[in-house]
């Protein structure tokens, strides 16, 4: 339980979707004063000096416990989740085993208890028994447990008879379906994004059309099942194509309920990384075979992602989805993995980026780019989740800087770059390929029900 | 478009003595591995061809040896089977008095789940300075570039690079097309270009050369390549991609054949190997689209009777066993210009 006293900042407040220069005071653990100052007092603050926003909610994050503990645990999941701003977390079920009975969600809770991270943990269920894709996992006994959505992440939902039944029983109970959309057939072996640079570095390649064809069938499906569950939800997670939020952005208009999240790395890097390039996707586009466009050796496994890393048209469609909200969230698909698992051949490499950390720098580097608005990149990190989470989190009615409420926020310092280190994250998984990058906006402190739970080292 | 036999450019090429040791020499070669062909320039391609002129020199010796690489350890890995580069490697690092250990990675501790950097690592305290590599992963030279203390040659990788064969490819184009360049010649590639690292590495080095060059084949076997063929500024290195093997084939000076897989046809992407022959083969009867006396090239090994008929492979205008004897003095030449390059770096 801490206090804080911090006056003459910048305070972004989604919820109301207030910002402005402002004091905030908290005693012991509890948000005691909000005030928005005017006039003269307001003069000289603006909103690229210290910044405060409400705790950073993380729809998507791979925390690997039980079962990969190595690549990490709660407990470092956590620490990293605390690191990047991020004061509730989704952990993603794809452990070993799945988390697809309730006793494997005890465990969790249990394993973030005695971490004794102030954070909120929140757990995704499976939709099918050991994530195999052939029997649902009995969801309700997993509602009853207190997961807040289902989803077979790592792997699509391959039946479609499946995905039909999930989200009508989910729908019941009230949670969300998670699809990871992806067409197998068409991505069998795929190492790269299908395109240039793929064909160039002959990579197989993912593509785009794997996307979109996915997505259109999960959305079909849906539009099925709501005319009998009306209560059924679906949520298309890591979309990463710009011709799938088009039928996602459709989708919405038509009234069908379903909400889609991107993550850090689609919106801002792009597949001529793996050339060699480490410019911006917004960047003035410079080929990697072409004029100094290569800066880096090519084939750095920590760019394996999946869905790949897409050319700069996806990456920017990615963007304007997030601006014109045909994307609820970001996530950050936080993805950590073992020396083991990442230093080998780029084609054996796992797939996945180390990126709780970085994604609010990320983000931030957008919002200076001019390609989001400082709110709507903040609502797409706390009030976007939320509201796909229907408010399961413990932030009711829905987070925010809000008097009398626990103090769950973030202090950031827009002025201040850092370069993200290897030693600097805090995660066990050091598969980021923005190591040795400078980011904008250094987390000063990162406060989760009225405690600290990350505070910058001073100095 | 750059003309290799350029007589300007010619001029500033300093082609090592062969018989002198590497470090001991002035040479233009500034890379320390070969990896890719992309990075070379046309005189680093001319540097190439004419240190590998030397080598064809030192080959029709009596005693085809030099003691360049004495004492000198390169280590071939080859993950994947393969006879024909392997023994061409060996040939040349031991026509270069090199030692040479060949490791066959079935046979070691590879299979046993030693990673890549591991190996890598072994090799190097076990003494070797130069590492020949064969992999079937894209990109593999280069994490083993990464840490190796030496020099790294890329002896082949998944669909991605060929270098020596893309070499040897244009040394044996130059030595047998009249006025001994490829500019401006019409070059075709026929066969299964989508998975094929040696049409990869020959767009490289025959775009530098100014060639007219031709992708050819199905277009499942082809994906992809359109969009690489229109980038780039219009005045270089733009290359023509298509279906249609009879006007590819028309006029053409040079046509090489790719190796076909069978795995192609339980992929889908192929109906038959029959259908392939009949409208894909390189058979007597399309050849005569091309000009009299148009050169036939194969990086082997070939499938006689499917990409090529066998009167084509083994008449007069082929020239597949020149790019064999070629390819063991290009890798001389290749292991010769590194050595200068990496010697300081592993000096005792």
């Amino acid at each position: 339980v801490s206090d804080l006293d911090l006056s003459r900042a910048w305070l972004v407040d989604p919820a109301s979707g207030r910002e402005g220069p402002g004091d905030i005071v908290v005693t012991d653990g509890i948000i005691e004063a909000v005030t928005w100052l005017e006039g003269s007092d307001a003069e000289g603050i603006d909103a690229a000096g210290v910044v405060v926003v409400p705790g950073l909610i993380d729809l998507h994050a791979h925390l690997r416990e039980p079962g990969n503990e190595d690549a990490e645990t709660i407990a470092s999941g956590l620490a990293a989740a605390a690191h990047g701003g991020f004061t509730t977390v989704c952990a993603m079920p794809n452990t070993s085993p799945a988390i697809d009975e309730p006793g494997i969600v005890a465990g969790i809770r249990a394993a973030a208890i005695v971490s004794g991270s102030p954070l909120e943990l929140l757990v995704h269920g499976a939709v099918t028994v050991g994530r195999d894709g052939a029997i649902l996992a009995p969801l309700g006994e997993l509602a009853d447990a207190g997961v807040v959505g289902f989803s077979d992440d790592g792997a699509p939902i391959r039946s479609g008879s499946i995905l039909r039944n999930a989200l009508a029983y989910a729908g019941a109970l009230g949670l969300p379906v998670i699809d990871h959309a992806e067409d197998l057939d068409l991505t069998e072996g795929a190492e790269a994004n299908d395109g240039l640079v793929a064909t160039l570095l002959g990579l197989r390649g993912w593509p785009v059309a794997a996307e979109e064809a996915a997505v259109g069938r999960d959305l079909a499906i849906l539009a099925d099942v709501v005319r009998d569950v009306p209560s059924a939800r679906l949520h298309l997670t890591h979309v990463s194509t710009g011709p799938a939020l088009d039928l996602i952005r459709r989708a919405k208009a038509a009234g069908l309920p379903v909400t889609c999240d991107v993550t850090p790395h689609h919106l801002a890097l792009t597949d001529d990384w793996v050339a060699g390039s480490r410019r911006w996707a917004w960047d003035a586009h410079v080929d990697p075979w072409d004029g100094g466009g290569r800066e880096a050796a090519p084939y750095a496994s920590s760019l394996r992602v999946n869905p790949p890393l897409r050319c700069p048209e996806d990456a920017l469609a990615c963007l304007a989805a997030v601006a014109d909200g045909t994307a609820d969230a970001i996530a950050t698909d936080h993805a950590p993995h073992t020396e083991v698992d990442k230093a080998v051949e780029f084609g054996l490499a796992a797939n996945g980026i180390s990126g709780i950390e970085t994604a609010l720098g990320v983000v931030l580097a957008a919002v200076d780019a001019g390609h989001l608005t400082l709110l709507r990149a903040i609502e797409a990190l706390t009030s976007g989740p939320a509201a796909v989470l229907a408010d399961r989190t413990r932030r009711a009615p829905s987070p925010g800087l809000i008097e009398g409420a626990l103090a769950d926020l973030v202090v950031v310092d827009r002025a201040d770059a850092w370069t993200v280190t290897r030693e600097g994250l805090a995660s066990k998984g050091k598969n980021s390929p923005l190591i040795g990058r400078s980011l904008p906006g250094r987390v000063l402190l990162t406060m989760a029900a009225g405690r600290v739970a990350y505070e910058a080292p001073t100095g | 478009v750059t003309d290799l036999i350029d007589a300007d450019a010619a001029a500033d090429v300093v082609v090592p003595s062969v018989d002198a040791a590497p470090e001991s020499q002035t040479v233009g070669w500034q890379h320390r591995h070969l990896l890719d062909v992309d990075g070379l320039s046309a005189a680093d391609l001319d540097l190439v061809m004419r240190t590998t002129d030397a080598m064809r020199e030192v080959l029709a010796r009596p005693i085809a040896k030099v003691p360049a690489l004495r004492g000198r350890n390169v280590t071939i890995l080859f993950y994947e089977p393969s006879t024909r580069t392997r023994v061409s490697f060996e040939v040349a690092a031991r026509n270069l008095s090199a030692d040479v250990t060949n490791i066959a990675a079935q046979t070691s501790s590879v299979s046993k789940g030693e990673s890549l950097v591991d190996t890598i690592r072994t090799v190097e305290a076990l003494g070797a300075r130069m590492l020949v590599m064969r992999h079937a992963v894209s990109g593999a030279p280069y994490l083993a570039a990464e840490v190796f203390g030496g020099s790294v040659l890329n002896g082949g990788d998944g669909w991605h690079a060929h270098p020596t064969q893309a070499l040897l490819d244009l040394y044996t184009m130059r030595s047998r097309l009249p006025g001994g360049s490829v500019a401006g010649r019409k070059v075709v590639i026929l066969g299964d270009i989508l998975h094929s690292r040696v049409a990869r590495s020959n767009i490289w080095s025959l775009t530098a050369a100014g060639a007219d060059l031709w992708l050819c084949g199905p277009t499942t076997l082809l994906r992809g390549f359109e969009a690489w063929a229109r980038r780039g500024p219009a005045a270089g290195r733009r290359f023509h991609v298509t279906a249609d093997v009879d006007g590819a084939l028309r006029d053409a000076d040079v046509v090489m054949a790719l190796r076909i897989q069978r795995e192609r046809m339980s992929s889908g992407l192929l109906p038959s190997l029959r259908e392939y022959a009949a409208r894909y083969g390189l058979t007597a009867d399309r050849l005569a689209l091309a000009k009299p006396g148009a050169l036939v090239m194969h990086p082997g090994p070939m499938n006689e009777g499917v990409e090529i008929a066998p009167d084509v492979a083994a008449g007069a205008q082929s020239v597949i066993t020149d790019q064999v004897t070629n390819g063991v003095a290009v890798r001389m030449a290749m292991l010769y210009l590194l050595a200068g390059v990496s010697a300081p770096l592993t000096a005792p």
